[in-house]
């Protein structure tokens, strides 16, 4: 499989901005592939060393009571919050084909 | 002796295996200097061999970006100050989630000792319907592997077999000391080879995974059945108030038969010594300075005993991290996280082992934050204060007919000034001192498991030994000082009035300083000795005013004290104890964690202006 991140300029073209979107956009439920940490490097490194890496799968299982999702990474459930959610660009796994 | 580092994530069971394979023979090691709770123990081969073993703090990697991770590293490196270098290692982790978890095992096969990895709760992933052939694992990563339940003891005699090995080869050559090169913060910028060098980890892991026919457990019903309550939009929050209130109930209600039962043995026992030495100053020395300077320490022991049990329940059952789930939202708009959760509820009891706990803020500006706000929580050293004084000068009269009176109102309003107070100073925090990009909180929410009652025993056994070791040393060193400086001039033989001695003189420099609190030099006196540990104030004014056996319950202190100070400068003295930093354990433990004077003193001035100004406002309203 490639990673995304190996193309840091764009990585596939028209078609695949339109399915971009973020964790905190997706629904429960959904998986979803990570593509890519809009984050600053001293917090991408708790994420990267808890398996959320770009080409992983997450699937939101639920909302916390203020609203902030708790995912299912690796078969490990991370609760982060919404504005983290927020900077994690993802991509639903079928929309690789299509693009 | 060869020493074995126990390696591995956090709640991968280490403590557990830890007290499995050294039993009771554990010593809380405290090497000066490193900022460091490292646990030694040790393992004694069927042989004549012995081997120590270091049970490390939990870590997902070695980026030596926490506390923890720096502690670990060292240790592995071999620099850790008093531990040679790990002859072998024991990486544990979490065989329901070993995918994950197993991205420490490259980093930890580099350090290029012989290696055993425990695959622990394989139990649990067999009942969850999750595989691995673990001889395929270990050819795939070259290491020993063994599965193992830490908790039952299954797999536990291959881990002995592996430590009896590593006893009789005996300690390695010294050796040039390992370095963890995994990831390196050093390098420029958002360093995309940070990234590069996870992913390819991962891959690698993913590949020995599938070889190894790893597949990870079905979701365990039990923890998502739990979670529809515990994270319920309304269950939730009302299920984790119930638990504060229980936690809250539990240090301050039932602890108090206990700690009525530690005071009387304390009194008795120092009876009884002093009916064993004959009259003089050395019996002076050793039961009023001596015995209940320790046991005014001793009396609290119940209550944090009684705290921790409940944070070792919340913690092994797995609530708290959902309880720092919902509270991250409200801490975070103060400042702080949902991580800080559990330090800042462990300071109602103690503001030192909340200092400590602080360690699991994974944000080093988080981390400073609940450090600095931890001391302004109601600690139960301050109880014994606002019960005297709220006895004194607090009429009983009802507020809310039979629900609340007025002392227990009173009492409330002191606890809820110092919540508002650290609420207020991490806002303030948070926009100055430690500003920047906002944290982020990550929290890994294990899956639901019981307790295990073994476990629990062994952590408040060390839990006490920490806290009597940390608080009793300060505690009776001030209360021996106190006990010389009343000596004199004149020395014990012929002590000196209370007001001529070297104390007295002390309280009198001081009182210019307090008279605008309405405070006198005797109070200024209880105010110097308390600096010790607030409740040996209590001690401190029943010495001054002649009153033996004083206690917050002593109805001759309490009329003494109505007679020096009015209601405006009781209530000034509430406060002041409300905001200042008079602990010298809580100042200790801080300059440790902190790593230098800056912020103790940073600390210490500024609560300490707080409660000058507090205690000034209401002398001079009231």
């Amino acid at each position: 499989m490639k990673l995304p991140m190996a193309h840091p300029e764009g990585y596939a073209g028209p078609a695949a901005a339109v399915t971009e979107l973020s964790l905190a956009q997706v629904g429960l439920s959904q998986e979803v592939e990570l593509v890519r940490i809009d984050l600053p490097a001293e917090e991408i490194e708790p994420l990267l060393e808890r398996g959320v890496l770009p080409g992983c799968r997450l699937c939101p299982v639920r909302f916390s009571p203020s609203g902030d999702p708790i995912v299912m990474v690796d078969g490990v459930l991370l609760a982060l919050r919404k504005e983290t959610a927020g900077c994690l660009c993802v991509r639903r796994p079928d929309s690789e084909e299509a693009a | 002796m060869p020493l074995v580092a126990l390696v591995g994530p956090p709640n991968a069971g280490k403590s557990t295996l830890f007290n499995r394979l050294t039993g009771l023979r554990q010593k809380v090691a405290n090497y000066p200097g490193v900022t460091v709770e490292k646990v030694v123990g040790r393992f004694t081969a069927p042989g004549q061999g012995e081997v120590e073993i270091v049970d490390l703090p939990g870590v997902n990697g070695f980026s030596a970006r926490t506390l923890d991770e720096q502690v670990t590293r060292d240790v592995l490196e071999g620099r850790a100050e008093g531990l040679r270098a790990p002859d072998a290692l024991i990486l544990i982790v979490d065989s329901t989630r070993l995918e994950p978890q197993l991205m420490l095992v490259e980093p930890v096969l580099e350090i290029g000792v012989p290696t055993l990895l425990v695959l622990n709760m394989a139990d649990e992933l067999a009942a969850r319907e999750g595989e691995v052939d673990d001889d395929a694992l270990a050819e795939q990563l070259g290491v020993e592997v063994v599965r193992a339940n830490a908790r039952a003891g299954d797999g536990v005699d291959r881990i002995r077999t592996f430590l009896t090995h590593v006893a009789e080869r005996g300690p390695l050559p010294p050796r040039p000391c390992p370095v963890i090169s995994n990831v390196t913060r050093d390098q420029k910028g958002l360093s995309l080879p940070v990234i590069d060098a996870f992913a390819a980890r991962r891959r690698h892991i993913r590949e020995v995974g599938r070889k190894s026919e790893y597949r990870p457990p079905q979701p365990s019903k039990l923890t998502q059945r739990l979670d529809r309550v515990f994270l319920h939009r309304f269950w939730g929050p009302a299920v984790f108030l119930a638990v504060v209130v229980l936690v809250f109930q539990a240090i301050f209600t039932w602890a108090t038969p206990f700690m009525d039962g530690v005071e009387w043995l304390v009194a008795s026992s120092g009876e009884w010594v002093a009916a064993q030495l004959p009259e003089g100053w050395f019996r002076s020395l050793v039961v009023d300075g001596v015995w209940m300077g320790v046991g005014s320490v001793l009396v609290f022991l119940p209550q944090i005993l009684i705290l921790f049990l409940f944070l070792g329940i919340l913690e092994d059952s797995g609530y708290m991290a959902r309880a720092a789930v919902i509270a991250d939202r409200s801490m975070y708009r103060v400042g702080l996280q949902g991580r800080a959760f559990l330090p800042l509820l462990s300071a109602y009891a103690c503001a030192v082992p909340a200092i400590l706990a602080a360690r699991t803020v994974e944000d080093e500006r988080d981390r400073m934050a609940t450090i600095f706000v931890a001391p302004f929580m109601t600690c139960s050293a301050r109880l014994p204060v606002y019960a005297l004084l709220i006895a004194a000068f607090i009429p009983d009269t009802p507020i809310l007919g039979p629900f609340m009176g007025a002392r227990a109102a009173t009492l409330l309003g002191l606890y809820l000034l110092g919540a508002l107070a650290a609420v207020a100073t991490a806002f303030l925090l948070k926009r100055t001192l430690l500003r920047g990009s906002p944290s982020t909180f990550l929290m890994e929410l294990p899956p639901y498991r019981v307790p295990s009652p073994r476990s629990l025993a062994l952590r408040l056994l060390d839990r006490s030994k920490i806290f009597l070791k940390r608080v009793g040393k300060i505690i009776l060193a001030v209360a021996v000082a106190l006990w010389l400086l009343a000596q004199f001039p004149g020395g014990p033989m012929d002590p000196p009035a209370i007001e001529d001695s070297a104390l007295g003189r002390v309280g009198k420099v001081m009182e210019p300083v307090i008279e605008p609190l309405g405070f006198d030099w005797r109070v200024g006196i209880g105010l110097v000795s308390s600096l010790a540990a607030r409740e040996v104030i209590v001690g401190t004014l029943g010495t001054i005013y002649g009153i033996e056996e004083a206690d917050e319950g002593s109805i001759e202190l309490q009329a003494v004290l109505q007679q020096h100070l009015d209601l405006g400068a009781a209530v000034g003295l509430l406060i002041f104890f409300v905001f200042a930093l008079q602990c010298m354990s809580t100042i200790a433990v801080m300059r440790r964690e902190t790593a230098g004077w800056k912020w103790p003193i940073l600390q210490f001035s500024y609560m300490l202006s707080l409660a000058y100004l507090g205690a000034f406002v209401a002398n001079w309203l009231i």
